[in-house]
């Protein structure tokens, strides 16, 4: 059990978090670049001090500014950090990298096992240097698990990897997290990454934990405007008929066509259209505001296209949400370029 | 190409023109005189020191100047900075003043029998001063080239901050802090102005080649220069080659 409810001064904002993760628990800590995110996880590690913060992490306390007051240093609190540098030690081989900490020492069976585990048996030999990014996190990752640290933290360590590679590394981590019934977190700002690894989501802003939920329900259900926007909504549309109230729009969630029963239904004129992967990302003015949202088929600019925005959640004008219109009752609202009214609001 | 070359020829102009005015002959007269060896063992068992001082009272300050932990970082560079850009002769005569047999600390010393002017321990002082800043800026720089996050995760897998610094900071600065030594090495050997002022006896390899100079000119200097130049220069050499051997193993 990892518990940490704390307040850390930063230069423009204050970072507050409570947190509670159950052994085998991935929490994913999703938020932008400066939320306080990589603040968090070095409170945990010991290396920032709190203004105020209760952490224990297995029934050890680690840190307290409630007297008795408890500061565990960061050598004895069995945490491990793994970065985007994996900070491996240049001047060891990799074998000697694996078993530096000394509760390491002595492990040379679990070495084995976990060296063909990570895939880097073959390696044991080599220097750092010799090896490519995704092998050095494999082995930073094997030098966290065989010191035996009883929490993992991970800082957005696969940045700059490719996309194949980070997801066959998140894989590794929650199969290894799970057989060893660890408490993870990971840092990131890739949403899909978050999801790919985490049981738990956690939206971070400005040091405020804006939300907790399933790695799903943060985008499907944000609870707030600001959340929305975090997790990629990237149009509000109004809402006729209910005062300031306005539907986010998330381009990864629009049909094509009318679709009154799955959602928001847009009609307006195409103002861009520009090829996305495999998708083309479509501009329609709808709603007052431009609406993008990837399709199948691409639209002639100029053309009148209606699409639907599936499911979208609703915002007062406080920015709080509002619920959801109910699916598949044909309740839900239609906006157009021109204004029209919507035919139902949210419920 | 032919500029550089050019260049690298006119620095090594003073050890071509040792090596093509030396005769054997005066080699031999010179060192097979009695005592013709103590200067070199004066200079060596003082460089020794020395270093040993160095290693000892540089490197933590070498460290905590890498690392910014020092209030007010500028003022402390410049402190040492200060000794280097002292000419030695100059800080010869300022050591004079704060170490001379009136001042207070000479008087302090005089209490159990200690001189620090012309003797071992004043050659060893003047050395220090001379080749110090040498050693700290150079182990500055090679700790500063250390990765902090490196020295972290060794914390985060369990050792104490001394331990990092034995198992990841000095491993990892060893290439530098052998360099930075050998420099400060080749500076205490070869220390001559502070030390012709405070330490005049007992007698090192630098002055042996002054007061030869002076006594009997040219060429009987020359061999002692050749000894001090082959006790200054293999250590820099093979810490060189260390160093850059040390750099291309970690390259893989």
């Amino acid at each position: 059990m990892l518990e940490a409810d704390a307040e850390v001064d930063r230069r423009e904002f204050t970072v507050r978090a409570s947190l509670r993760l159950a052994p085998g628990d991935r929490l994913a800590l999703f938020g932008p670049s400066g939320a306080g995110k990589t603040t968090l996880l070095e409170l945990i590690a010991g290396l920032v001090a709190p203004r105020r913060a209760r952490i224990a992490l297995g029934g050890r306390l680690l840190t307290s500014t409630d007297k008795p007051v408890t500061a565990v240093p960061p050598w004895q609190r069995r945490v491990g950090l793994l970065r985007q540098d994996p900070g491996l030690f240049p001047h060891l081989s990799v074998r000697r990298n694996l078993l530096y900490a000394r509760s390491a020492a002595g492990r040379r069976s679990e070495l084995a096992e976990l060296a063909d585990a990570l895939g880097i048996g073959g390696l044991l030999g080599a220097m750092p240097a010799r090896l490519s990014g995704g092998q050095q996190h494999r082995v930073a990752l094997g030098r966290l698990l065989l010191a035996h640290c009883e929490a993992l933290l991970l800082d957005e360590p696969y940045t700059g990897l490719d996309l194949s590679l980070r997801r066959g590394l998140t894989e590794l981590v929650v199969s290894l997290v799970d057989e060893r019934r660890i408490p993870a977190i990971l840092v990131a700002h890739e949403l899909a990454d978050a999801q790919a690894f985490a049981t738990i989501m956690a939206i971070l802003d400005r040091g405020e934990l804006l939300q907790f939920g399933a790695p799903d329900e943060v985008v499907r259900r944000p609870a707030s405007r600001r959340v929305a926007e975090l997790v990629g909504y990237t149009a509000f549309v109004p809402v006729p008929g209910l005062d300031g109230a306005v539907a986010g729009v998330h381009p990864e969630r629009m049909l094509s066509g009318r679709h009154p029963e799955s959602g928001l239904v847009l009609t307006g004129p195409v103002s861009a259209c520009r090829p996305a992967g495999a998708l083309w990302e479509v501009t329609v003015q709808a709603g007052g505001a431009g609406v993008t949202g990837r399709l199948a088929e691409p639209a002639e600019p100029g053309t009148e296209l209606t699409v639907t925005a599936a499911g979208p959640p609703f915002f007062g004008p406080d920015g709080s949400a509002l619920g959801r219109a109910p699916q598949g009752t044909g309740l839900a609202g239609e906006a157009t370029g021109r204004g029209s009214a919507a035919q139902a609001g949210p419920r | 190409m032919a500029g550089t070359g050019i260049i690298w020829i006119a620095l090594l102009g003073p050890v071509i023109a040792l090596a093509t005015h030396l005769s054997w002959s005066a080699i031999k007269s010179a060192l097979s005189a009695p005592g013709a060896f103590d200067p070199l063992i004066v200079s060596v068992e003082s460089g020794a020191i020395t270093l040993g001082v160095l290693l000892l009272l540089g490197t933590p300050l070498a460290w905590a100047l890498a690392r910014g932990t020092l209030p007010f970082p500028r003022v402390w560079e410049a402190g040492v900075l200060a000794s280097l850009l002292l000419p030695p002769l100059v800080i010869g005569l300022l050591l004079i003043f704060m170490v001379g047999p009136y001042t207070f600390i000479g008087q302090w010393l005089a209490h159990f029998n200690i001189s620090t002017t012309n003797t071992f321990i004043a050659l060893v002082i003047a050395e220090v001063y001379e080749s110090a800043p040498y050693y700290v800026l150079g182990a500055q720089a090679a700790f500063a080239e250390v990765n902090p996050r490196i020295e972290q995760a060794g914390a985060l897998l369990g050792d104490r901050p001394v331990r990092v610094f034995r198992r990841v900071t000095v491993p990892l600065a060893a290439p530098g802090l052998a360099m930075a030594l050998c420099v400060a090495w080749a500076r205490a050997i070869g220390a001559f102005g502070a030390v012709v002022i405070i330490a005049y006896h007992p007698t090192g390899l630098p002055l042996q080649i002054w007061t030869t100079l002076q006594e009997t000119g040219l060429p009987t200097a020359l061999p002692y220069a050749l000894v001090l130049l082959v006790v200054a220069l293999p250590l820099p050499l093979a810490a060189y080659i260390w160093s850059a051997h040390a750099r291309s193993r970690r390259r893989g």
